[in-house]
């Protein structure tokens, strides 16, 4: 039976973060009254002595965790293969990297790590040793343009069976489900002089799975007359891409089901009625519920459309908790 | 620098951060905060482009130390500072070497900051997104 819990990944709540309305620890107070039952830490963004935890840090956190009744589930962390100013990191530099991560992770108490996928497949079995010893799960994260049914993630899907080991997997994004237009790309162009019909049309050229150089082609007079299409109708090919039917990407996620340590609830633009604008949530859910998965959907609203950071996590948060109760 | 990305919550330029600072009690040049324009903190060694310029005059880099972590590093250094992490909410200071200070009153700072994201391949051979964190501001010089 599933055993799905809702968290939320304080990335949602960066924009006050960074703006300095919100510290740390009022963020994570933040996390707890919008009803996370856990949260994921973005390492590079809220660990103060970052690629480290300190003894203090460690601590700070504990004593979150005892005051606000929710603790850190998931240490997000980022491989930085061009941080060198020459070349890219080898593969013993990238496995180097994510085995501190793994460290770090383990002394915030954090059993699942999120890791990007310039860690190579080869990589990511040369870390499930020290994943076991640490009882840190380290995913793959299936972010859109990948899916579940993408080579790339194929790729690992092998690896991870090859090894057998229970601490390497993935960590899928929702956004590689989506069926709509990105609503705060798509309000970014009309804002930027683009028609609806404009807008219309690049759609319609993504959904008919036109060759993105034919697309930009095709749209080459408009771009002309408004610039802003040439990166909305990018963006439609790239990370926030979508077609007609995620079918075939969900059928690949029952596929992975049993190497998922982590889910990113990804959203742009929650409505009142708890309907996201262009992942179907309501697809999905029941995908999910229907399988044994026993961890965390974790909200992660991205700030696109400058929409209030903290009511969108919280309807994020009660979509995701309504869509379970109705498939209970 | 072609197309960047611009990702941006605060001020580049941090207010009242501005003024002449002192050794051996005389004005050996001046200073100001900076703030990274991004969602999360990097190492130095992602900036690939770094200036200053003050009442649009270029300063010369040499001038220039780059402040964080209670270190002080020079613009020929960032390269080497792949273990040097810019905390997103920190201002780093940047202090500039020009004995006697700037005169009081008012100056205008343009910042040219762009870095590489590092985790954001656009092509093969080492190349990733270009983000823009530059920043402009005029603002009043305090002693």
């Amino acid at each position: 039976m599933t055993n799905v819990k809702t968290g939320i990944t304080l990335f949602s709540l960066g924009t006050p973060y960074l703006k300095g309305e919100l510290d740390l620890e009022g963020v994570i107070r933040a996390a707890a009254e919008l009803g996370a039952q856990g949260y994921e830490i973005v390492a590079a963004q809220m660990i103060p002595s970052y690629p480290y935890v300190t003894d203090e840090f460690a601590e700070f956190i504990r004593q979150c965790t005892e005051k606000y009744g929710i603790g850190p589930i998931c240490y997000a962390a980022n491989m930085d293969r061009g941080m060198l100013k020459d070349r890219d990191l080898t593969e013993d530099e990238m496995v180097a990297r994510a085995i501190t991560d793994i460290v770090s992770a383990n002394k915030l108490g954090c059993t699942v790590m999120r890791e990007q996928y310039l860690l190579s497949p080869n990589g990511l079995a040369r870390i499930a040793p020290y994943a076991e010893a640490y009882n840190v799960h380290v995913g793959i994260e299936i972010h859109n343009p990948d899916s579940p049914i993408t080579r790339p993630i194929l790729d690992y899907l092998e690896v991870i069976e090859k090894t057998g080991s229970k601490y390497i997997g993935f960590v899928p994004d929702f956004g590689c489900f989506a069926t709509k237009p990105n609503k705060p790309y798509w309000d970014r162009a009309l804002a930027a002089g683009a028609t609806i019909e404009q807008l219309e049309k690049c759609a319609r050229l993504r959904y008919d799975e036109v060759p993105m150089d034919e697309a930009m082609k095709i749209m080459g007079p408009d771009m002309a007359k408004c610039p802003a299409l040439g990166a909305t109708l990018n963006s439609m090919y790239g990370f926030v891409q979508f077609r007609k039917s995620c079918r075939a990407e969900l059928e690949g996620l029952k596929r992975i089901m049993p190497y998922c340590f982590e889910m990113h609830g990804k959203c742009h633009y929650v409505d009142e009625n708890l309907h996201e604008s262009a992942i179907p949530y309501e697809e999905i859910i029941p995908v999910i519920a229907a399988t044994d998965y026993d961890g965390f959907i974790v909200t992660e609203y991205e700030d696109e459309g400058g929409y209030d950071a903290v009511e969108q996590t919280r309807r994020h948060v009660a979509m995701v908790k309504k869509l379970l109760n109705e498939v209970k | 620098m072609g197309f960047a990305m611009r990702m941006n919550f605060v001020d580049v330029i941090v207010d009242d951060s501005f003024k002449n600072y002192d050794v051996n009690g005389k004005k050996m040049g001046y200073q100001f905060d900076i703030r990274l324009s991004y969602y999360r903190g990097h190492f130095l060694s992602v900036i690939d482009e770094f200036g200053v310029k003050v009442d649009d005059f270029e300063v010369p880099a040499e001038r220039i130390k780059f402040c964080i972590n209670g270190k002080e590093f020079s613009p020929a250094e960032f390269d080497k500072c792949y273990t040097e992490f810019w905390q997103i909410r920190e201002p780093a200071t940047i202090r500039v070497f020009y004995p006697g200070g700037l005169p009081e009153g008012e100056h205008k700072i343009d910042v040219t900051l762009f870095f590489r994201s590092p985790y954001m391949p656009i092509g093969p051979d080492h190349m990733y997104m270009p983000v823009d964190s530059c920043g402009t501001k005029t603002m009043a010089v305090t002693d």
